[in-house]
Formats: structure tokens, C-alpha cells, sequence
């Protein structure tokens, strides 16, 4: 469980996150929602320590983030696994090196247990034994996400964070990784934090789903009570997709 | 962005990079890598820009020297000490600025702008530390070699040159690359080098670490790179001179 309070983030006197606290449940997809430009990545980045927050707490379960020295933080970071929104996939290495690199990095492993770690990973996200040996660039968007999935969880984190992890895949791709981020969140018992800006992902998997607009907390809930929310600046992001609309006069 | 920024960012990430490694084997691993894709994968361009360099300076010097009171030792001579003292360790310094240091910047800075650095912090790696000092330890290294290999293919180039030109024969020139030799050059400028392979790669790396934006801006910070090593060598250069020599 990951818990923000009061979180507040400037850059050069520009308040992009304005007080906002929240709980981030284990075992379930929480997601962060909202429109470009209202701070999704900043408030995940802040989650992480990527940014340091000018106001309020972070909570890892009982451990208290933001008071922590940058030694703690790296241990910290091991039992954390992130998929971002472009895969930062290290270009220079293979694709099973990729996800042999927190291991190598971290653990003791033998060669041989590293290697079983690795086919596992890889396994889980369907990734195809011939693609093992490829570099990141050979091959698809889709592929390489769930090869960042893979690297993400090599180390059995506890906390899962993706950042637009289906941003420029087509529909029926999306909708895979959108599953495959859910089975792994009950799989594993993660605390799994998505950021999106996809209404077919919350329809899918917002087991938990946080609206913030212009830094500020708008709405929280689950999936089932979105189309209902009764927040105006929830619909207007909602049912800016007309099919959401007609759902909703269907129900 | 002011100077004085600059200046504390740069040894606040040198802090950084010389920070305890997380895993030996791996920055090892890494080392060797950079050895051969930093080192010795500019070992060809070295060999060529030095024979052509030797070469024409032998023209050069046997151009002004072409006065019977000058023995014709000198235009051996002058080409060895240019060789030795300059061109072999500052000038290949700043060739090795464009090509190694522009390579550093575009390689670190693709890493940012597509968050890898992000991926490697976020799991606990220094990335500071793994990215940027087994390049640092690669291309100090290198250097004194390349500025050996530099001077031994400038002294081949003069002595292909001249003969072939006319402009002095192979004896002559033999003589006067042994004449009045001072040892203490070569250590002069290996000291140089070992301060320019540092600049070489920290400097750029410095510019590539902190880059912010996309494709462009990466292209940017390369130049940005290569323009103030160049000019931090020449700084370097002057005081090492001053310091070592005089």
C-alpha cells in the first residue's frame, strides 16, 4: 500500500500538484487519470523520489518515503518495478539481457538460476523464445512493453508503477497489456500505480481510479461509480468520447 | 544559466560518479566495453590523422629551414618536439573531443531524454556512476597509448614524406628525430593526456547526463560538448605548459 499526504509539487513557483492525499491499495490496479498537462506523470514521479516533493508525505506501507536518506530510497527502489510510457528498454543489450539486468545488478543468482528467472519473466508476458536474443529496437511497441513488464518485475517487486503503459498500441494490444498488468498485480500482490489517460483502461481495470485535473484531486473512485460520478470536470474528460456518453444513457 | 551553475553541477556529479560502485563485475564489464568502443575503435583515425600530420610538418619545417646556416637535423627535430610536446597529446585531444566526446554526449543524452537514466535510478542503480565512470576510467586510460601510437605514426609520416617530397633525405631525418632529445617531453605530455582523456569524457558526459528534451536537444548539447572541451583543454593546456615546462 502506498499512501500520499498533502502532496504538493512546484517548479519555479508553479504549483503542479496542489495537496492531494490518497491511498494506493495492494492487490488491485489503482489508476491515475486525467487530461495532458494535469499532472499525472509529475504526481508519479514525485511517488517514486524521481521528483522531490515540496510539500506533504509519501507512505510505503508503514515507511515514511519522504523522510528518507538517498541511501534508504535505493533499497527502497529495489522492491519497486516501472514501466514507462516509452519502455526505456536499454537499446545496447538484448531483450532477455534486459531483464537480466536487475539481477545481475542485485542478486547473487547463479547463471543458471538468472537465466530461469529470465525465461520465467519473459514467459509470463508472452514473449516468444525467438525474440530473446533481439536488441529492443527489433521489435514491436507492444513487444516492448511487455519486455519492460518483464524487467519491471524481474525482481518480485512489491510496488508496480506504469506510466502510460498503452499509450501508442492499437486497441486490442493495449486491452493485452492492460490484462497482463492486472493478472500480475493479483499474481504478485502488488500495489500497482497506472497512469493513463485511456477511458478503455479504466473500463478494464480501474479497480481504483484517482481523477486529478490541474494538479488538484477532482474525484475518486471505482470504475463502476465513474459513469456516474457527478463531478463535471470527470464528465467533461469522460464524455469527450461519445461512446462513453451512449454507455451511459444505456448504462 | 550562469557559470558558477554550471561549474557546482559538474562536481556535484563527478561526487556521483566516483561514488562506491553497486556491483564490480558489472562496471568491469562495462569498462572493457568502453575500452574497445571508446579506445581502440579510434586507434585507426589516430594512425591516419598522425602520418598526414607528420608528413605535411616535415614539408613545413624543411619549407622555413631551407637556409644552409640551419643544420637540416632541425627539420627532424621540429617535427619530433611538435610531435611530442603538441600535437600528439593537445591536438589529438581536441580531434578525440569531437569524435569520442560527441559519442559520449549522444549516447548519455539518448539515454536521458528516453528515460533509461529514470529506469536505472528508479531501480536503485547510481546511474551517474555506472554510465559515466567506466567511460571516464576507459578513455584516461587510453590516452597515453593513443599519444604513443600518435607520435610513433606522426614520426613514420615525416619520414615517408620528406624523402618522397625531396625536401630531406632518410638519414638526415633520422638524425634529427634523435637530436637533442629531452625524455622528460614524453612525460611532460602523458601527464597532458591523462588530464585531456579526463576532460574528454567527463566533460561531455556532464553535458549529456543533464539534457532535457527530445532528439534535438541532444544534437545540441554535442556541440555544446565538443566546444567547451575544446576550450577547456586549451585552458588546461596553457597551465599544464606553464606549470610543467617552464
Amino acid at each position: 500500500m502506498i499512501t500520499l499526504k498533502n502532496i504538493i509539487k512546484t517548479f519555479d513557483g508553479n504549483t503542479v500538484l496542489k495537496d492531494i492525499s490518497t491511498v494506493f491499495e495492494q492487490g488491485k490496479t489503482n489508476l491515475i487519470i486525467g487530461r495532458s498537462g494535469s499532472g499525472k506523470t509529475v504526481l508519479l514521479k514525485s511517488t517514486l523520489g524521481l521528483f522531490e516533493v515540496d510539500g506533504g508525505e509519501i507512505w510505503y506501507n508503514d515507511r515514511n518515503f519522504t523522510q528518507m536518506n538517498e541511501k534508504e530510497r535505493k533499497l527502497l527502489r529495489r522492491e519497486v518495478g516501472m514501466v514507462f510510457q516509452g519502455g526505456a528498454l536499454f537499446d545496447s543489450i538484448s531483450v532477455e539481457d534486459n531483464v537480466r539486468f536487475p539481477l545481475e545488478m542485485f542478486t547473487e543468482m547463479s547463471s543458471a538460476e538468472k537465466q530461469k528467472r529470465v525465461d520465467f519473466c519473459l514467459d509470463h508476458v508472452n514473449i516468444e523464445k525467438h525474440a530473446f536474443k533481439l536488441s529492443p529496437s527489433e521489435i514491436s511497441g507492444g513487444m516492448q512493453k511487455r519486455v519492460a513488464i518483464a524487467r519491471a518485475i524481474a525482481l518480485n517487486p512489491k510496488y508496480l508503477f506504469c506510466d502510460e503503459p498503452n499509450s501508442g498500441l492499437d486497441p486490442e494490444t493495449a486491452t493485452v497489456i492492460d490484462k497482463l498488468i492486472q493478472n500480475l498485480t493479483k499474481e504478485f500482490e502488488m500495489t500497482t500505480i497506472i497512469n493513463t489517460h485511456d477511458m478503455n483502461s479504466v473500463i478494464e481495470i480501474g479497480e481504483s481510479v484517482l481523477f486529478i485535473s490541474q494538479g488538484e484531486k477532482e474525484w475518486e473512485g471505482t470504475k463502476h461509480e465513474i459513469l456516474n460520478s457527478g463531478n463535471q470536470k470527470l464528465e467533461d474528460f469522460i464524455f469527450a468520447n461519445k461512446l462513453y456518453a451512449q454507455m451511459k444513457k444505456g448504462q | 544559466m550562469g557559470f558558477f551553475f554550471h561549474i557546482g553541477r559538474y562536481f556535484s556529479m563527478l561526487k556521483r560518479v566516483f561514488a562506491r560502485p553497486e556491483k564490480h563485475k558489472l562496471y568491469f564489464r562495462q569498462l572493457f566495453h568502453e575500452i574497445d568502443n571508446l579506445g581502440v575503435n579510434s586507434v585507426g583515425i589516430v594512425i591516419i590523422i598522425s602520418i598526414f600530420i607528420g608528413g605535411i610538418m616535415t614539408i613545413q619545417f624543411a619549407y622555413s629551414m631551407a637556409n644552409p646556416i640551419y643544420p637540416s637535423e632541425l627539420v627532424g627535430l621540429g617535427t619530433r618536439d611538435t610531435l611530442l610536446l603538441e600535437f600528439s597529446s593537445t591536438m589529438l585531444a581536441l580531434i578525440m573531443a569531437g569524435k569520442v566526446g560527441s559519442n559520449i554526449t549522444s549516447e548519455i543524452g539518448t539515454m536521458r531524454v528516453t528515460e533509461q537514466i529514470d529506469s536505472l535510478e528508479i531501480m536503485g542503480v547510481n546511474s551517474a556512476s555506472f554510465l559515466i565512470l567506466p567511460k571516464i576510467i576507459a578513455v584516461v586510460f587510453i590516452f597515453p597509448f593513443l599519444y604513443i601510437i600518435s607520435v610513433f605514426f606522426g614520426l613514420l609520416g615525416g619520414l615517408v614524406t620528406g624523402p618522397i617530397a625531396g625536401v630531406i633525405t632518410i638519414p638526415e631525418y633520422i638524425e634529427g628525430i634523435q637530436w637533442l632529445f629531452y625524455p622528460y617531453y614524453i612525460t611532460f605530455s602523458i601527464i597532458k593526456s591523462l588530464f585531456f582523456g579526463f576532460l574528454v569524457a567527463s566533460v561531455p558526459a556532464y553535458f549529456g547526463y543533464y539534457v532535457q528534451g527530445g532528439a534535438l536537444e541532444v544534437g545540441k548539447a554535442s556541440t555544446k560538448a565538443v566546444v567547451n572541451t575544446n576550450i577547456l583543454i586549451l585552458f588546461f593546456d596553457l597551465i599544464l605548459t606553464r606549470l610543467l615546462l617552464t
